[in-house]
């Protein structure tokens, strides 16, 4: 049951009470077009965590066998060898993008394919290639999950504080004005019937006098 | 009039007032956060090609990042002067509580990559591309950064 609104009961309140109906139910159209486009977001955005993660396994697995490969070709200690000239800082592109109101990171390797990668070139196998462009590859896999899966966060708890708006615009808040005008209205119309009683009272008596 | 019930009418008034101002906050701060992030310009492909870290500016000052994935993407499937003239990032009007989107299409490119982005023919009327929900996932999933959507008051109003 819809509480009434506290006012009291003047024309201009009713008016100041229609505005914020229309008010209302003005936001409440954008609340339910926003949650709309962010629950869209939100299972479009679950499937590709879903695949990324799926993806970041596959990379996963194929690097350790192409490591483990190399490693039994070469032997653990010369690749080692060969691998600690090949560290390099990561570049990462950070930003940010706007989805409907919910600020998304967004995260991109940069350069992760190089053509240098450090280590000889005549010391080593192809095998040593082949697990250093896998690296590379889950490298930018990680990155990839990072941003979706933040994203898939982000847009749960907006999804949750919107569901919280749109469901108080439509059981409480419009509702209850829509509930205050009746009442408002009704007093209204009264007030006026009473007040024809009383002109109808006040004829006669002026006839009888 | 009795002085209790001068009481309870000021009571009741402060009540409303701050009832009312907890809730028209609610709702403008709602309006504002909708097209907080739409970008204060947009900007032409080939010139966001040629920056370093392409990003347009936003209306609540944040930046609004591009991926060069996807202007990769764009670029590969328009010409010179066509990358001259796309605007990014792309705008999909909502409005109304209505079941489609609308692509602000301003130059025609806009209708060549929905189309080819899509793979199917989209028509422009009234420079606005009219997508279902659908179509709009399929878009958005392969432009993420290269669309926003834009709330507009005028459709809902």
């Amino acid at each position: 049951m819809p509480q009434l609104v506290k006012v009291r009961p003047t024309k201009i309140e009713l008016v100041k009470l229609k505005r914020r109906l229309s008010l209302a139910q003005r936001v409440q159209k954008i609340v339910k077009d926003r949650l709309s486009i962010l629950t869209m977001e939100f299972l479009q955005t679950a499937r590709d965590t879903a695949e990324a993660k799926k993806r970041l396994l596959d990379e996963f697995s194929k690097l350790y066998k192409a490591l483990s490969i190399a490693a039994g070709y070469h032997g653990y200690m010369a690749l080692e060898k060969e691998l600690v000239s090949t560290e390099a800082d990561l570049k990462i592109a950070a930003g940010a993008r706007n989805v409907a109101g919910v600020r998304i990171p967004s995260l991109e390797l940069m350069e992760h394919r190089r053509k240098m990668r450090g280590y000889s070139l005549t010391d080593t196998s192809s095998w040593v290639d082949r697990t250093a462009e896998l690296a590379e590859e889950s490298l930018r896999a990680i990155a990839e999950l990072a941003e979706l899966q933040r994203s898939f966060e982000l847009l749960a708890a907006e999804i949750n504080r919107t569901k919280r708006i749109s469901n108080a615009l439509e059981y409480i808040v419009i509702p209850g004005l829509q509930v205050t005008i009746n009442y408002l209205n009704m007093k209204f119309e009264e007030r006026d019937r009473e007040e024809k009683a009383r002109l109808k009272r006040v004829k006669v008596l002026v006839a009888r006098g | 009039m009795p002085k209790s019930l001068q009481d309870e009418g000021a009571a009741a008034q402060t009540e409303r007032s701050l009832y009312e101002a907890a809730l028209q906050n609610c709702l403008a701060g709602e309006l504002r956060i909708v097209n907080a992030g739409l970008p204060q310009s947009q900007q032409r492909l080939a010139h966001l090609l040629r920056q370093e870290h392409p990003h347009v500016l936003c209306n609540d000052g944040s930046t609004h990042v591009f991926k060069r994935r996807e202007l990769e993407y764009l670029a590969s499937m328009l010409g010179a002067e066509e990358q001259e003239a796309l605007q990014l990032p792309m705008l999909i009007e909502l409005g109304g509580g209505q079941a489609e989107a609308a692509v602000i299409c301003q130059a025609g490119t806009e209708q060549r990559v929905v189309s080819q982005a899509l793979g199917m023919s989209v028509a422009c009327e009234q420079r606005r591309i009219r997508l279902y929900k659908p179509q709009l996932a399929l878009l958005r999933r392969k432009l993420r950064t290269t669309t926003v959507y834009l709330f507009s008051s005028r459709l809902v109003a």
